[in-house]
């Protein structure tokens, strides 16, 4: 074999080559440096497709929302390198109970923040054939998280947004939320009953009709023997509202919470009213925008229920 | 020939090292990774809550609107301390 100077082509392969290597190389690293932690610890085998068991906010200003929320609910955070964008672990008594992302800047973007909600799936590329062969579609592929498990974002047939997540460490097990943490998820839509189906046939829901005073459809989507979110119509006057998951957090007095919220620099977007279960609830809106939803609820709600 | 082959593989390797710098700018959490798809349209409208508006779970010993099956409620109990990402 002789070797034999280079000409113009092969040194262009050699710089080829050497730039494949190395893009490929820094994905790896800027990959490895971002780990979402499990979402259980000690890991379980539980598994409770259809449950609502992370939630992450999206949002402009990852400090402020820190400053209100932490002051809000008392979340501490743990902040987490992710290369282009900010993203924090909000913890209660030091367990994760939501993630808060910032994403990199990207001008000319109008964006509306916004709690993503997480519901559990066991296989997430099964989870997105049925969401396609329904109707929905797929705003972020699936990907895999070492340790946190593989997930993806979602719309459902009429737009509503959502994300599912296959956890490599099991779900959180079925217990009442304590105050501060998310305790339900509405998914507010045109057609209750259509998206009912929806998520039927993704998560294996039981449907219920439920009562209402004000004769529109409300229902309740079941899994394992318990309730893990309501679909209810959108209010015929709310021109601006499009379809959308809207997650509660508890709290021991929904008054008194929106009178923080509102002088935390947030909004009140309904005011407290006396929900089906007898404890108040009202929906909120962050300093940035993000609406969620507070509800009151006893342990008494759940051993004899008001409705 | 030869030079022929020599640039037709640069130019494909040009290609695969350009989709790779593509792939590599979508990994993470943020930004490409997660896209923009997931943010709400602007604006919301929650003025038609309230007076008989119900989003919350039942409580215990309700039933459904045919008055037939009893409606599950959310779970009851305390933490075993175990959990992340609590709802």
């Amino acid at each position: 074999m002789t070797n034999r100077p280079m000409g113009i082509g092969g040194r262009l392969l050699q710089w080829s080559l050497g730039l494949l290597c190395g893009v490929a190389m820094s994905g790896a690293a800027a990959a490895a440096s971002f780990e979402l932690p499990p979402l259980v610890q000690p890991a379980s085998a539980e598994h409770h497709p259809g449950k609502v068991i992370w939630a992450d906010l999206v949002t402009p200003d990852l400090a402020a929302a820190k400053r209100f929320y932490g002051g809000l609910f008392g979340w501490t955070f743990n902040d987490i390198h992710t290369g282009d964008s900010e993203y924090s672990i909000a913890l209660l008594d030091g367990m994760p109970v939501a993630g808060i992302l910032q994403p990199a800047n990207r001008s000319g973007e109008h964006r509306q923040p916004a709690w993503l909600t997480f519901l559990s799936v066991q296989d997430v590329s099964q989870a997105q054939r049925i969401t396609l062969a329904q109707g929905g579609r797929v705003l972020s592929q699936p990907r895999s998280h070492a340790v946190r498990g593989r997930q993806a974002v979602f719309a459902d047939a009429q737009g509503a947004v959502f994300a599912v997540l296959q956890s490599s460490s099991g779900d959180p097990p079925d217990e009442l939320a304590a105050p501060g943490e998310w305790i339900w998820s509405s998914l507010v839509t045109h057609d209750p009953h259509a998206a009912a189906a929806f998520y039927r046939a993704l998560f294996g829901y039981e449907i219920f009709d439920l009562p209402s005073d004000d004769g529109s459809e409300h229902v309740l989507l079941s899994s394992d023997g318990y309730a893990r979110a309501s679909a209810n119509p959108l209010p015929g006057d709310a021109t601006k509202l499009h379809p959308h998951w809207l997650n509660f957090i508890r709290v021991v007095s929904t008054t008194d919470t929106v009178a923080r919220v509102a002088a935390s620099g947030g909004r009140v977007l309904v005011q407290p009213y006396p929900d089906r279960h007898g404890g108040l609830v009202a929906v909120v809106a962050d300093p940035a925008g993000a609406p969620f939803g507070l509800l009151e609820w006893t342990d008494t709600d759940t051993k004899e229920g008001a409705q | 020939m030869k030079i022929t082959m020599t640039r037709r593989s640069t130019r494909g390797l040009m290609v695969l090292a350009f989709a790779a710098l593509s792939g590599c700018v979508g990994v993470g959490y943020g930004g490409g990774g997660y896209g923009v798809g997931f943010y709400e349209p602007g604006g919301y409208d929650y003025g038609g809550w309230g007076h008989g508006y119900r989003v919350g779970p039942p409580g215990r010993g309700g039933v459904d609107r045919g008055g037939s099956r009893a409606t599950p409620s959310i779970p009851r109990g305390g933490h075993g301390g175990h959990s992340g990402g609590r709802h």
